[in-house]
């Protein structure tokens, strides 16, 4: 049963995926990247992780998607679309190559080399069981306290154990933010020469505006 | 509990996500889009992550959930670099009037 429902999400997710790297149209690609990131979502789901799944829908389809349809709709190019078609002198390599890189990962995953004193995980078809019973190792009450409660211990190990990955990710945020406020910024900064040529244009020479100024001026 | 789904499955699902979002890389031409088809192979590493994660015995000293945290960072780094990537094509944008990749040639020799 859950093999289908994962093989039925699976399917969606790379059919979205696909849509997102080959349509035209922009804001299409974007609403199938949505759709890839609801599918990722699911699957963490099945993998029992739900408050990934739930961050997953809040930052990537809540602000990383819309983000992405805002810069979409800033550079539109009016003269049309012809940066968004792929040649198809290019499709054809490009595909080909796609299909070599998943071919050596599927390798890659077929022939897995365990590290000495580990089990190899080619063969793994069942997740550790979590059900409580006699005489389990500690780290499967540790992952069942983990995976019923999970935002709490999140939160327990990223002020712990990870302290120091957080406190860079919080720098790294801060970073970025100020980089971005930065790069835009320089709007201001920039001479606006198109666009004033282009309202002299309008409205005529300067030195006839000019002209009425300066006369009244001296009256 | 669902115990029927092989790990192998997981992996295939993201190799396949990989290797779609790395086409889309070299393929298109429109920065945008080369920013989708990036988050889409960070997608793809997450979900490895996660996978291995649930499936595996934890390394010694790792904690409960290491694939979980290191999902959390990635997601972090992601969605820092699409607000810095968005800013830097809207200013390339401004300055080329275009969002070509190919004609942001300036620092080509």
């Amino acid at each position: 049963m859950a093999s289908i429902l994962f093989l039925v999400i699976a399917a969606i997710g790379v059919a979205a995926a696909l849509g997102t790297v080959l349509s035209r149209n922009l804001v299409r690609a974007g609403l199938y990247l949505v759709a890839f990131f609801f599918a990722v979502a699911c699957l963490f789901v099945l993998l029992e992780a739900e408050f990934l799944a739930a961050i997953q829908v809040l930052v990537y389809i809540g602000a990383v998607a819309i983000l992405l349809m805002f810069g979409i709709m800033l550079t539109r190019d009016t003269l049309g679309d012809d940066t968004t078609a792929i040649p198809i002198a290019w499709m054809v390599p490009g595909l080909f190559m796609g299909l070599c890189v998943f071919a050596v990962l599927v390798v890659g995953i077929n022939n897995s080399i365990a590290p000495s004193g580990w089990s190899p995980w080619e063969g793994t078809t069942s997740r550790p069981s979590l059900a409580p019973r006699e005489s389990e190792p500690a780290w499967i009450a540790e992952r069942r306290e983990a995976v019923n409660d999970m935002p709490r211990v999140i939160g327990v190990e990223l002020m712990t154990r990870y302290v120091v990955a957080f406190e860079v990710a919080g720098l790294l945020l801060t970073a970025a933010l100020v980089g971005a406020i930065a790069l835009a910024h320089r709007e201001d900064v920039e001479p606006r020469a198109p666009r004033a040529t282009a309202r002299a244009a309008e409205t005529g020479p300067p030195p006839e505006a000019g002209e009425p100024v300066a006369s009244s001026a001296l009256s | 509990m669902n115990n029927d789904i092989p790990l192998n499955w997981f992996l295939y699902f993201a190799a396949a996500s990989f290797a779609i979002g790395l086409v889309g890389v070299m393929l298109r031409r429109n920065a945008i889009a080369v920013l989708m088809a990036i988050e889409i192979i960070l997608n793809a590493a997450n979900v490895n992550l996660v996978a291995f994660w649930r499936y595996g015995p934890p390394a010694p000293g790792s904690g409960p959930l290491p694939g979980v945290i290191l999902a959390i960072l990635v997601i972090t780094v992601a969605a820092a670099e699409v607000a810095v990537g968005i800013g830097l094509i809207l200013l390339c944008y401004r300055r080329w009037r275009v969002a070509d990749v190919d004609r942001y040639d300036t620092m080509s020799g």
